[in-house]
């Protein structure tokens, strides 16, 4: 199915170059790959097509893989006779300034989910009708789910993790059991060598 | 960065001549965070006409705990008791989508008697669910005896779970690969006899409240949504069934044992009101009771002796890629995206399509032209979980 797709796309919007992901492993999912720039015409053109069309969007999720940065998109057709879905991809390679359009005007539930894309990641959606924070408070810094992020240490005024609050005894506990552990886990594999 | 002033000033809406005179300024009104009618700390910021509403703009984040940030620092089992406190009323369906999700990439084999056991939990944490629904929405409405009606019988599910699995709403009972615990034949016999007096049960709810003449005026022809609506943005569950589409995962696209069951998918059919408004929604979930029992007694016929823990190895490792793993809940579709790298004992990334988050982003497109007490009724026919819309 996701040839077909992808194939479709290839003929009917330039430049798409849409590339079929086929998972590594069998029990994983495969997934499409599209241009960044492209991701408007992809999903309009999949939404309004008769041959295969997706009526509806059912999330938007972002990956950080530090090289790059990717967002998915679940999209879904629901039918009766013939459901379908497979997740559309692209690729963000700009870490300091990232950039997509906004799908809003395609699909009214992107609003929510491309406002907590960059909530959590940092990717800002070009003519998004209501762009900003959605689950952080409006004045948090950075980006929670990026892999690079540092928690902030003041925030209001307030101290982030103030040392009163944190249970080191607890977390000493933990390392001193795992440490027992392992000194009889090496004790015993010298035992049974010797 | 951009305010969320950039949407523009709303326009007051017309609803005849008489309101157009009396058009004055907006007011601004905050409901919530802690209002009894939003369920939670849901914020939703109102802009009224007197009592005309002409913009809700929802809040949200107030009960924001990080659990996909916390998930990256998990192994596969710890996670399960974050996934829990998602939707903390129906935490059963949730450690059983999240351990589904890790068996597809494990390819875990599930024992058949376990697979039977998470369809009565699953189907009675249903029930229990759309109690709570149907008690809380009376309450919103102002009817207070339903809420005790219906937690005389959600006590009873509780109490069961409770002795299966040793805690009352959270309970770390669905483990990766099967169920922590057999139940014992008395808790089955239990659960059987639950069923029993819960059919009568729902139809004294029918009496009570479905088919009461001021329930029905508060509710019927309220926030309709259009099955286009719902297609837009992305909407499951009872709210896509209410409007009349008879979509559900179970029977669409069967997971686990569903394929083996018999039994019907309700849908809002309009008999009061129209198709897509509040009391056909609410209509559903009470329809979908009935449809749980009928489950809940084939998958207690189909129980025989047998394990109910499959081979999982001590630690996890999960393969390179990525898998999407939908499944229904009492609230709609949840799913599970999870990212694992090469050999990873913890989740590269885990990100859960909530459906309530999806269902509130709905309330800014009906409630211009509502007044403010049926607002309230949209609000509450949707049945959110702000655990789950914030995670």
């Amino acid at each position: 199915m996701l040839n077909k797709i992808a194939e479709l796309i290839n003929k009917n919007v330039s430049g798409a170059n849409a590339v079929v992901n086929v998972a590594t492993d069998a029990k994983c999912d495969s997934s499409i790959t599209v241009e960044a720039s492209k991701i408007l015409p992809v999903v309009s053109f999949l939404r309004g097509n008769t041959e295969m069309p997706f009526n509806s969007l059912h999330v938007i999720s972002g990956v950080d893989y530090v090289d790059y940065m990717e967002v998915c998109y679940m999209m879904t057709h629901y039918d009766l006779t013939d459901p379908r879905e497979f997740i559309l991809k692209v690729k963000v390679t700009d870490r300091v300034n990232p950039k997509l359009d906004s799908i809003v005007q395609v699909y009214a539930a992107a609003n929510f989910q491309e406002r907590e894309v960059y909530d959590m990641f940092g990717i800002t959606f070009t003519n998004h009708p209501d762009h900003r924070r959605i689950l952080c408070p409006d004045d948090w810094e950075g980006f929670p789910l990026r892999k690079d992020y540092v928690t902030q240490k003041m925030y209001n005024g307030m101290e982030v993790y103030p040392d009163s609050k944190m249970n080191f005894e607890d977390r000493e506990y933990i390392v001193r059991q795992n440490m027992i552990k392992q000194a009889q886990k090496a004790s015993a594999s010298t035992e049974s060598e010797g | 960065m951009q305010t969320r002033w950039d949407i523009g000033e709303p326009e007051a809406p017309t609803i005849n001549s008489e309101t157009e005179q009396l058009k004055s300024e907006l007011l601004t009104l905050n409901m919530g965070p802690q209002h009894p009618a939003t369920h939670g700390v849901l914020r939703i910021e109102i802009w009224t006409d007197s009592e005309i509403v002409a913009h809700a703009i929802p809040h949200l984040g107030y009960l924001h705990r990080c659990m996909e940030k916390h998930a990256e620092n998990l192994d596969y089992r710890g996670i399960i008791p974050f996934v829990d406190r998602l939707d903390y009323l129906a935490a059963m369906n949730m450690e059983w989508t999240y351990a589904m999700t890790v068996e597809k990439m494990l390819g875990t084999e599930v024992p058949r008697r376990a697979e039977l056991l998470r369809i009565i939990t699953g189907e009675l944490q249903r029930i229990a669910s759309h109690l709570m629904a149907f008690g809380t929405y009376a309450l919103d409405l102002g009817a207070f005896t339903p809420f005790l009606y219906a937690f005389e019988e959600r006590e009873k599910i509780l109490r069961l779970f409770e002795e299966v699995s040793g805690s009352r709403l959270l309970y770390n009972y669905i483990w990766i690969g099967g169920v922590w615990n057999d139940w014992t034949n008395e808790q089955i016999e239990r659960a059987s006899q639950f069923c029993d007096t819960m059919e009568e049960e729902a139809k004294k709810y029918h009496e009570l409240v479905s088919t009461n003449k001021i329930f029905i005026e508060r509710t019927a022809n309220v926030g309709v949504m259009s099955l286009q609506d719902c297609f837009d943005y992305g909407a499951s569950g009872p709210v896509l069934r209410g409007s009349g589409f008879k979509w559900d995962l179970r029977k669409n696209i069967p997971y686990s044992l569903y394929s083996e069951f018999d039994f019907d998918v309700p849908v809002g059919t309009g008999e009061v009101g129209q198709v897509g408004d509040c009391w056909n929604r609410y209509i559903v979930r009470m329809k979908e009771v009935v449809e749980s029992i009928k489950i809940i007694r084939q998958a207690i016929a189909k129980l025989e002796p047998g394990p109910v823990m499959g081979k999982v190895p001590k630690i996890i490792k999960l393969p390179k890629g990525e898998v999407y793993v939908r499944a229904e809940c009492p609230r709609g579709e949840l799913a599970f995206h999870l990212v694992s790298e090469e050999g990873g004992k913890k989740p590269y990334r885990l990100k859960v399509k909530s459906p309530c988050f999806t269902h509130v982003s709905m309330l800014p497109h009906i409630a211009p032209g509502q007044m403010i007490a049926d607002f309230v009724a949209s609000v509450g026919s949707i049945d959110i979980v702000l655990g789950e819309v914030d995670r």
